[in-house]
């Protein structure tokens, strides 16, 4: 494998942590947005 | 009965009975939670923005979600077939773009704090109804053909990993636009959002389960050995690779940064945001998952050629090889993820080129303003328009170049305008509607001159074929509308004295 090549897969096993990290963090924030938003629009209603 | 036998024996090829339940079971809670959204709608805020209460948490899930779609897995992972692992490059480009607007708020916070729906109601206030009324036009065309290659892309992806015949592939992709369509329509943004929510797990655990099954196939060592054979240097250098280049480089990078801010599936996500500074959040925390979920199909592709070898159809060797790696009961639940992605961006677009369509388009239009009641009518009338229209053209279109270039290309035909009428707009106050007419005509002419010309490109004459190389052509699009704005401002403004924005701003400046 050239150095160049262990760059790239280095790279992509970083963002692909990154991203289902970021996605299991959104998830269980977002599901605490989702209930204040349709509370807040019931509410509003 | 022989029908019925032949449909069986067509369904149990990849798919089995586990796969099916899962699937159906995913549509129809679609389909319902979607629906029962259609009780929040109070007004037409709430329809367009869902009354702009979006945190930013929930807004970042949604705007992951629509611009992740299995067009996006398809040409993400043609790419990575054709081109190794140089197209990677191509998710750091993107994460540097969001990672710009998500710090700066550039673009995005100051459409939010002008409270519009639409980009092209910015057109107005800052340059008047008319320009209003082209920017609305282009925006829309140039959507609504981005948008027609995406069914096309589902369905190659949904025969190859589910084993399914044409005849079947349209009955399941018809349904499936059928409920996007029902949804969008009933519940608007807010269906998005929820429906978004919901697709965003599901699709995310969906590319979960592919990669560790890719993973498992076939190892790190064999991809990179694949990669040093098939390309040499290219494979991993995108300056050398053919496709890419410093030029197609340089185009990705701005239009990186001014697709994702004004392309208004995903723009219409941070209207819908609760605040400026939320909207700005929501464009650095969906930066961050960018790279990631570039790459991530990319690393599929890869793959596909590592198992494969480089013979088969780019578009296709992708989704043949997670059809063959994920085990059926699991590919239930791949396949219900790659949908949820699929349904995410159509929903977001029906509802963004719907809005486009209704405000910008026929309101401009009409003599007396429409109600609240009849935009929203007409907004539902016209999301199940470009439904069919859809359907029809990701039937019978043939795509030029390679798919994300097609996209790219089609994406440039508005953004390139919009990105000079906004950005001036916004940040220059010379910008006046000349320069406006001019951006937005100019940053149209490369790309439908490429579109056109492409058609023809056996029989052009040398002079001009550079037009039909799509990085040329996507690169021109955005240079000529900056010059159209800068030059067509300056030499009229005596004539045509810009119109001051600040006095126009409606959600104060300081948020």
């Amino acid at each position: 494998m050239t150095d160049t090549a262990l760059v790239w897969i280095i790279l992509f096993a970083v963002s692909a942590l990154l991203f289902f990290g970021t996605a299991v963090v959104i998830t269980v924030i977002g599901i605490r947005d989702l209930r204040d938003l349709l509370q807040r629009s019931e509410t509003k209603k | 009965m022989s029908d019925l036998l032949s449909v069986l024996e067509i369904l149990s090829m990849n798919f089995q009975i586990l796969d099916w339940i899962i699937l159906l079971l995913y549509l129809g809670a679609s389909l319902f939670i979607g629906i029962r959204a259609r009780r929040y709608v109070e007004n037409m805020e709430g329809y367009f923005v869902a009354g702009r209460r979006v945190k930013v948490a929930l807004g970042s899930a949604t705007l992951i979600a629509t611009e992740i779609g299995v067009v996006t897995f398809m040409y993400f992972g043609e790419l990575g077939y054709v081109t190794g692992l140089s197209c990677f490059v191509l998710g750091l480009i993107g994460f540097l773009g969001y990672f710009v607007i998500g710090k700066t708020g550039f673009i995005v916070s100051g459409l939010r704090r002008l409270r519009v729906i639409t980009i092209p109601e910015f057109y107005e206030l800052r340059y008047g109804r008319n320009v209003r009324l082209l920017g609305g036009i282009l925006l829309f065309l140039g959507g609504v053909l981005n948008m027609g290659v995406f069914l096309k892309m589902d369905g190659i992806f949904l025969t190859e990993t589910m084993g399914f015949s044409p005849d079947i592939l349209y009955i399941v992709m018809t349904v499936m636009l059928l409920i996007v369509i029902s949804y969008t329509v009933f519940g608007g943004m807010f269906s998005v959002v929820i429906t978004d929510f919901m697709q965003f797990v599901i699709l995310t655990f969906g590319m979960f389960i592919a990669t560790i099954f890719v993973l498992m196939r076939v190892n790190i060592g064999e991809i990179a050995t694949t990669v040093g054979k098939q390309f040499g240097e290219a494979g991993v250098n995108p300056i050398v690779n053919p496709r890419f280049g410093w030029m197609f480089l340089i185009w990705m990078l701005i239009g990186s940064v001014a697709i994702s801010a004004l392309n208004q599936p995903a723009v219409s996500k941070s209207f819908a945001s609760e605040s400026p500074v939320v909207a700005r959040k929501v464009f650095l925390y969906t930066g961050i998952t960018l790279a990631g979920r570039y790459m991530i199909p990319m690393f599929w592709g890869v793959a596909a050629l590592a198992v494969f070898g480089p013979t088969l159809n780019p578009t296709t060797a992708m989704p043949k090889l997670l059809g063959e790696v994920v085990p059926s009961g699991l590919l239930g639940l791949m396949i219900a993820g790659m949908l949820a992605a699929s349904m995410s961006t159509y929903s977001a677009y029906l509802l963004a080129w719907s809005s486009v369509a209704t405000r910008d388009i026929i309101a401009p239009l009409s003599r007396r303003e429409l109600s609240e009641r009849t935009t929203i009518l007409l907004s539902r009338i016209i999301s199940t328009l470009i439904g069919i229209f859809i359907l029809i053209f990701g039937l019978y279109y043939q795509l030029p170049a390679t798919a994300f270039q097609y996209i790219a290309i089609t994406g440039a035909m508005y953004a390139a305008g919009a990105f000079g009428c906004v950005a001036f707009g916004l940040y220059w106050k010379r910008a006046n509607i000349v320069g406006a007419y001019c951006s937005l005509a100019f940053g149209a002419v490369a790309p439908i001159a490429f579109l056109i010309l492409d058609q023809f490109k056996s029989s052009l004459p040398d002079s001009i074929s550079f037009l039909v190389d799509v990085n040329i052509s996507g690169f021109l699009s955005f240079l000529l509308a900056a010059s159209g704005m800068i030059l067509g401002s300056l030499v009229s403004q005596r004539t045509h004295p810009p119109i001051a924005l600040e006095a126009k701003n409606r959600d104060g400046a300081t948020r």
